[in-house]
């Protein structure tokens, strides 16, 4: 009897999973067997990412996640030198300055987009006035809006006029604008276009399956040759651990974003190796001045600089990813001038401090902080603290959630320092005219003479001019210790052994570039 | 009969309503989305102008009130982040959601009654014991502790199972097993309670003094008097499951409601949330709603209550 009951219950088990494995089939449409093959077939990759591109339509969403993966698909019209950093042809040839107000770009011939459609001056334009129009909702838009007019004078050349002299379109144009087809968007409608992209980049659309995967193939007619690597996927992984699963399971080749304390784990591992870049993202410690209290004092704020030891941060929290930086601009920076180190000087601090009329122990800040925005930026900020409290500050660290940290500044309720990372910053307008004045939040500093050297600088149209004006402000600026400078990101990629990658300071995963070794 | 329907409906209606209003409210208290939709570099006229064209700058009655008469008729405005319908991301999310549900669901039942009814019949055995033990471990181990522990194995090590995403059959059964982990051990406890209490009844005595044998005496005259409580509890988990998996959907990258919902929060994209909190609450008021109207007809002093 026992036994009958045994096989009844069984046989209903079998019954109920074989239920089960009907419906999981049944409702499963996409893919196939995608996955999983990274190691053998060596003409697809898979990059993993954290999230899902907000959109697929170019010039929409400023963000990493989404720019990365699209500008595989689109196309700038001019790129940067990642070793010179100068402006390098793309789509455009060359491109000349009328006057203050009035550039003209000249367009390459021949190339199509990947519905066959040719480039011309109309695309450039329509990619302009798409950012424009209001009812797009570009967050592009803020940046642009000294644009006066784009005027296609020929089908290779175009021209655009400025409301006021805007010496920084050239670095809009190569860090924002994309290259869309105005044909293929008016005919299927923004909502579609935006589902499908069509550019004139190396891979083509395939599939997008949201929060999962988009899939791209190669664009055999792209105008400067096939690429090696024919298929790309990128797949959605939110959860850090899952994403260095996948990877060291060989289901993703590559992934950006490695924290300090995960590297040795991915070295270790025969398949893999690390790529590393020091990144034109700078971290650093604001001293808000736009409150009352001692940080109004450039005695004390110099007497900071002094007792953080910035060297041993990027030792022994970091281990070492990370390049000091001294000053407001990185070496990668264009503009950038060698300033002078404050060093770590803990005598010194306290001497200044004396000597501003206050003793170490009456002072007391509070530090905030992200925590797993920047790297390892939590633990810094603890550190920064400790530091401090070696020569009798005494300083309170609290951990904002990100939204709320960036919303505190943009209001101007931080209290004393903040951490916070700023970037891309390749030439000099965008971070020293964005941070130091009183406009700007970032780096809760202002001065007025400052403020009025920023607004003369941003208007010099001249390049030589310019360069020595933002020099001689970077100058003042670490003489005014208007912050502490801290490092260069480290960009941490993990990358499978026999991919042939080199990690770029801009961040930019350039798959054309790539190939299997 | 009717009276009750009616009266339940409304409640349901209400509470519906209710949660919306909280959510609203929690979200605008949690701050403003703009800083983290617009570049960093965005002056302080761009952000006030963004704010604006979003309405955000608006007294929050305005707002609430405009949210509202928008959401009766199905409208929940556009995701700030993709800038698609906010109830169509969530509907097209729910798929994904329902089947990993149901798969676990129905994994649970399929091993939890059996075990539940075996435990209760050889009370204090061996096998009790170890089920009994089992159920604790079940209920103890966090659900985000168990998937990364099943990835490391199945995935990381053994290379025989994908560590996440969907696509394929295959891609379910790791995160199918980790949300029917804690399930089976709900399940199994409660089984073998209600199976307890039922074998000590007096009928069972008589059935089984007439010779009735093994396996008709558990399953027609003591399963099935303990089903109505499972039934209920199955019910209220399902809810659970199908707004709950989230931890389970973000660590194996299922691309289920749970995770759009924390993507969105994150971000501050207002419109998702309330669209999927709408839709999370919506399920759980109509399942709770079907219960009741289940128990009023099995079970007529519920009625007169």
């Amino acid at each position: 009897m026992k036994k009958m009951f045994f096989l009844a219950l069984l046989s209903m088990m079998f019954f109920v999973l074989a239920a089960c494995t009907e419906e999981t089939a049944g409702g499963e449409d996409s893919g196939g067997e995608g996955s999983g093959d990274g190691g053998d077939s060596k003409d697809s990759i898979v990059i993993g990412f954290e999230s899902d591109a907000a959109t697929l339509m170019a010039n929409t969403d400023v963000n990493y996640v989404t720019d990365a993966q699209i500008r595989n698909i689109y196309e700038p019209l001019i790129e940067r030198d990642i070793e010179t950093k100068d402006y390098v042809p793309n789509l455009a040839e060359s491109w000349e300055n009328i006057d203050e107000l009035t550039w003209r770009f000249q367009l390459k011939e021949g190339v199509t987009f990947h519905n066959g459609a040719e480039f011309n001056a109309d695309a450039v334009k329509f990619s302009i006035d798409y950012i424009l129009d209001e009812s797009n909702q570009s967050f592009y838009r803020s940046r642009w809006v000294d644009i006066e007019e784009v005027t296609v004078i020929s089908p290779y050349e175009i021209e655009i006029t400025t409301s006021r002299p805007f010496p920084d379109l050239m670095e809009r144009i190569t860090e924002d604008l994309l290259i869309m087809e105005p044909g293929y968007v008016e005919d299927v409608g923004n909502d579609t276009a935006a589902n499908e992209p069509v550019g004139t980049g190396p891979y083509q659309f395939v599939e997008w399956s949201r929060d999962n995967h988009l899939k791209l193939e190669a664009y055999d007619d792209y105008w400067k040759g096939e690429p090696e690597i024919k298929n790309v996927e990128f797949r959605y992984i939110p959860e850090f651990s899952s994403r260095l699963s996948a990877f060291l399971s060989g289901e993703v080749d590559l992934f950006k974003n490695i924290p300090v304390d995960s590297v040795a784990e991915i070295e270790n591992d025969d398949n893999s190796k690390i790529g590393e870049a020091s990144s034109s993202r700078i971290n650093y410690v604001a001293l808000n001045t736009f409150h009352d209290g001692p940080l109004q004092d450039q005695k004390v704020r110099q007497a900071i600089n002094y007792a953080v030891d910035v060297d041993s941060l990027l030792e022994n929290v970091l281990n070492g990813y990370g390049t000091k930086i001294t000053g407001p601009l990185s070496p990668v920076n264009s503009g950038y001038v060698e300033t002078e180190d404050y060093g770590y000087d803990p005598d010194k601090a306290v001497e200044l401090i004396e000597e501003a009329g206050y003793t170490p122990e009456e002072i007391s800040l509070t530090l905030e902080t992200p925590s797993g925005r920047y790297p390892m930026d939590n633990q810094v900020a603890q550190a920064i603290a400790a530091q401090l409290g070696e020569i009798g500050i005494q300083v309170d660290v609290s951990v904002n959630e990100w939204g709320n940290h960036l919303e505190r500044i943009q209001n101007r309720e931080m209290g004393d320092m903040f951490i916070l990372g700023w970037g891309p910053a390749f030439e000099q307008q965008g971070t020293i005219g964005n941070l130091f004045t009183e406009d700007a939040p970032y780096s809760s500093f202002h001065d007025e003479e400052i403020d009025q050297e920023i607004y003369d600088a941003n208007g010099t149209f001249d390049p030589d001019d310019r360069f020595d004006a933002y020099a001689e402000l970077q100058r003042k600026l670490v003489e005014q210790a208007v912050w502490v400078p801290l490092w260069q990101q480290a960009d941490l990629y993990a990358v499978r052994s026999d991919l042939d990658f080199e990690p770029r300071v801009d961040e930019r995963i350039v798959i054309y570039d790539m190939s299997w070794e | 009969m009717l009276d009750f329907i009616v009266k339940r409906f409304f409640q349901g209606i209400l509470v519906v309503f209710l949660v919306l209003t909280a959510v609203f409210f929690l979200m605008r208290l949690s701050g403003d989305p703009t800083t983290l939709f617009l570049p960093q570099d965005a002056s302080r006229e761009q952000i006030e102008a963004f704010q604006h064209q979003m309405g955000l700058d608006r007294p929050l009655y305005v707002q609430y009130g405009e949210f509202m008469g928008n959401a009766v008729q199905g409208d929940f405005g556009e995701s700030l982040r993709t800038q698609q319908d906010a109830l169509q991301s969530v509907l097209d999310r729910l798929p994904a959601t329902f089947q990993l549900a149901a798969a676990a669901l129905i994994l649970a039942l399929v091993i939890a009654i059996p075990l539940g009814v075996l435990s209760a019949y050889y009370r204090n055995s061996i096998f009790d014991r170890v089920a009994v033990g089992l159920t604790v471990i079940g209920q103890a181990i966090p659900t985000f502790w168990m998937g990364l522990l099943l990835i490391f194995l199945f995935a990381a090590q053994l290379k025989i199972l994908p560590s996440g995403g969907a696509g394929t059959p295959i891609h379910m059964i790791l995160p199918m097993l980790t949300l029917a982990f804690y399930s089976t051990a709900r399940f199994t406890r409660f089984t073998r309670s209600a199976m307890l209490d039922v074998l000590q009844q007096d009928f069972i005595r008589t059935a089984k003094a007439s010779g009735t044998p093994t396996f008709p005496l558990i399953m027609k005259y003591a399963l099935k008097n303990s089903l109505i409580p499972i039934i209920t509890l199955v019910a209220l988990d399902l809810g659970e499951l199908l707004g709950g998996a989230v931890i389970t959907e973000i660590v194996f990258s299922w691309p289920g409601v749970g995770r759009l919902i924390e993507q969105a929060l994150m971000t501050r994209d207002f419109p998702v949330v309330l669209a999927g909190v709408f839709i999370i609450a919506l399920i759980y008021t109509v399942i709770n709603f079907l219960a009741d109207v289940i128990y009023a007809y099995v079970n007529p002093q519920i009625r007169v209550k």
